[in-house]
């Protein structure tokens, strides 16, 4: 089976129990080959609604008031599906690097637009799979939050003992990476191990 | 030099306002009583109240930072720590908010059957279907609670019987329409599911361990050590509360509040008379414990053993496998140094004590 197969088989449970609008995602992905399950809009339909048409990925709020019925699914049955979470857009950065960073399998998105949520629907979709392809791009999500990370805490670093804006400090790094003729993550990540001691 | 006084005045909090998440609960009385009355102010913090729809929102929004701490199950703090089923997590109890005051409701109809045959295996078969039963988070309190109630009445509640979980708001519906024969959850939805006739409260939580710790004040472990001046006042402020809510009418009048919209939202009748310790003639097999906020302190203050029976629980139910040291994990949880650090500070009387 390809690859493109896989993906257009993938079950797609959307849950709708909060105020939020969803606008066209199911339609969306729908069109994008992923097979869209009927809606659940309690969390009393969850449980049967897993059972019965054990979905691949489920997509729910973060403020929905179903999580905790997903959570018990999960905790008491290894192969219900892991929650993609959708994401308030004033939602706090923070709480997507903790949850990736804590190797969850709970991908938390900004906005809910098709185009966005198909990357990470793969990418959940791996941590459960054996595909090579899949468990690559896996990687290199995660090694792009880990870039992002450390020019984070190098610009930090830089802003504290300089007394610089973030503007600012983002260009000394910037420079610091092009003289080098290296990549600003690599830049970063020397910065802060020559002052560093850990 | 300027002589030390025998206690010493509480350092300002590193913070001063804070996020406290809470879920719409009877027992989040002390943060509602709290914020309403200003009891942050003489500890130097200001309380923001941020109801949360889910017990999930909860610890996310505690490991992210959003909250700073938060009402939460003793169960959830406990499953964070381990990481069952999230994020492994080092967290920390401040203080017990509650003992007590928790039930289980079955529909009408089992809970006809319960009486008639006083045998509960007996009843459930009766209905000629595995029984489902509500309850609120996987390690959370309640779904220990009636875990065990079931094992003592000599039912699996694993293989003869389907758990659920529902959030409480969502319990009376669903006793309701037939898709739940019981649920373990906190008031006032019990109390609801009697005014709605949905269901009859056949047993409180206290007959599964008397003045068993229900919701903590919990917070990240590194907050507790990063600000911990803050953590004490924070302590301070929630014990005011819960000393002012052992006055009976301040219960009542911390009934009135948590009946608003942005609290619970369901009438102040249906809140007050268990909150009180009333639960209207009703029979149960043991005394009735009622929901108990401070008596004195004995509610409040952490201790290691309370985190341990979680950990044999989750143990006897396989949610945790394998060796570990659970009374080190407990006490490592359990800030009982700080709270006495804490409650040692507090003074003997004022605005919390008067009522």
């Amino acid at each position: 089976m390809s690859p493109a197969d896989r993906s257009a088989m993938l079950r797609v449970l959307l849950v709708t129990d909060t105020d939020k609008p969803i606008g066209d995602l199911r339609q969306a992905l729908a069109r994008r080959g992923y097979d869209m399950l009927d809606e659940v809009a309690t969390p009393a339909m969850l449980p049967a609604a897993v059972e019965k048409q054990r979905p691949d990925i489920v997509i729910i709020d973060t403020e929905s008031p179903s999580r905790d019925t997903l959570e018990q699914l999960a905790v008491m049955n290894a192969t219900a599906p892991r929650p993609v979470l959708m994401f308030s857009h004033d939602a706090d950065l923070d709480l997507i690097r903790a949850a990736v960073g804590a190797g969850v399998s709970a991908y938390l998105v900004e906005g809910l637009s098709a185009e966005r949520l198909t990357p990470i629907l793969e990418v959940a979709l791996a941590r459960f799979s054996q595909d090579e392809r899949l468990r690559r791009r896996l990687a290199e999500v995660e090694h792009e939050l880990a870039d992002r990370k450390s020019i984070d805490r190098a610009k930090r670093m830089l802003m504290d003992r300089n007394q610089l804006s973030e503007q600012a400090a983002y260009a000394m790094l910037r420079k610091r990476a092009m003289d080098q003729g290296i990549r600003i993550a690599d830049a970063a990540r020397r910065l802060l191990a020559a002052h560093d001691p850990h | 030099m300027i002589p030390t006084p025998a206690h010493p005045p509480a350092a300002a909090p590193e913070r001063r306002r804070l996020r406290l998440g809470f879920v719409a609960l009877s027992d989040a009385a002390p943060l509602v009583a709290a914020h309403r009355l200003r009891l942050g102010e003489r500890h130097g913090l200001e309380l923001v109240l941020c109801r949360q729809p889910s017990w999930a929102a909860v610890r996310d929004k505690l490991l992210s930072g959003e909250l700073d701490a938060a009402h939460a199950l003793y169960g959830l703090v406990c499953g964070m720590q381990l990481g069952i089923g999230g994020p492994r997590a080092d967290m920390a109890v401040l203080m017990v908010l509650n003992r007590n005051g928790q039930a289980i409701t079955f529909s009408h109809r089992l809970a006809d059957a319960f009486r008639q045959a006083g045998d509960l295996k007996a009843a459930l078969a009766t209905l000629g279907r595995p029984a489902v039963f509500g309850q609120t988070f996987p390690t959370g309190t309640h779904a220990m609670w009636l875990y065990h109630w079931l094992a003592d009445h000599g039912v699996h509640p694993l293989r003869d019987a389907r758990s659920v979980v529902i959030p409480p708001p969502e319990m009376v519906a669903a006793l309701a329409r037939g898709e739940l024969d019981g649920f373990c959850a906190g008031e006032p939805w019990h109390a609801v599911a009697e005014a709605r006739q949905a269901g009859r409260t056949v047993a409180l939580t206290s007959e599964v361990w008397p003045d068993h710790p229900e919701k903590a004040l919990a917070c990240r472990r590194e907050f507790a050590a990063l600000y911990p001046d803050t953590a004490r006042a924070l302590i301070r402020t929630l014990l005011d509360a819960c000393r002012w809510l052992d006055q009976p009418a301040n219960r009542v009048r911390a009934a009135g509040w948590l009946a608003e919209p942005d609290a619970i939202g369901v009438p102040a009748a249906q809140i007050a008379p268990r909150l009180l310790g009333d639960y209207g003639g009703h029979r149960f097999e043991k005394a009735p414990l009622p929901i108990r906020f401070h008596d004195g302190g004995a509610v409040n203050r952490p201790r290691a053993g309370d985190g341990v029976w979680f950990l044999s629980q989750y143990r006897r139910w396989g949610l945790l496998h394998g060796p570990s040291d659970d009374r080190a994990i407990a006490a490592s949880v359990a800030q009982t140094a700080l709270y006495d650090e804490a409650a040692g500070e507090a003074p003997a009387s004022g605005a919390g004590g008067a009522g």
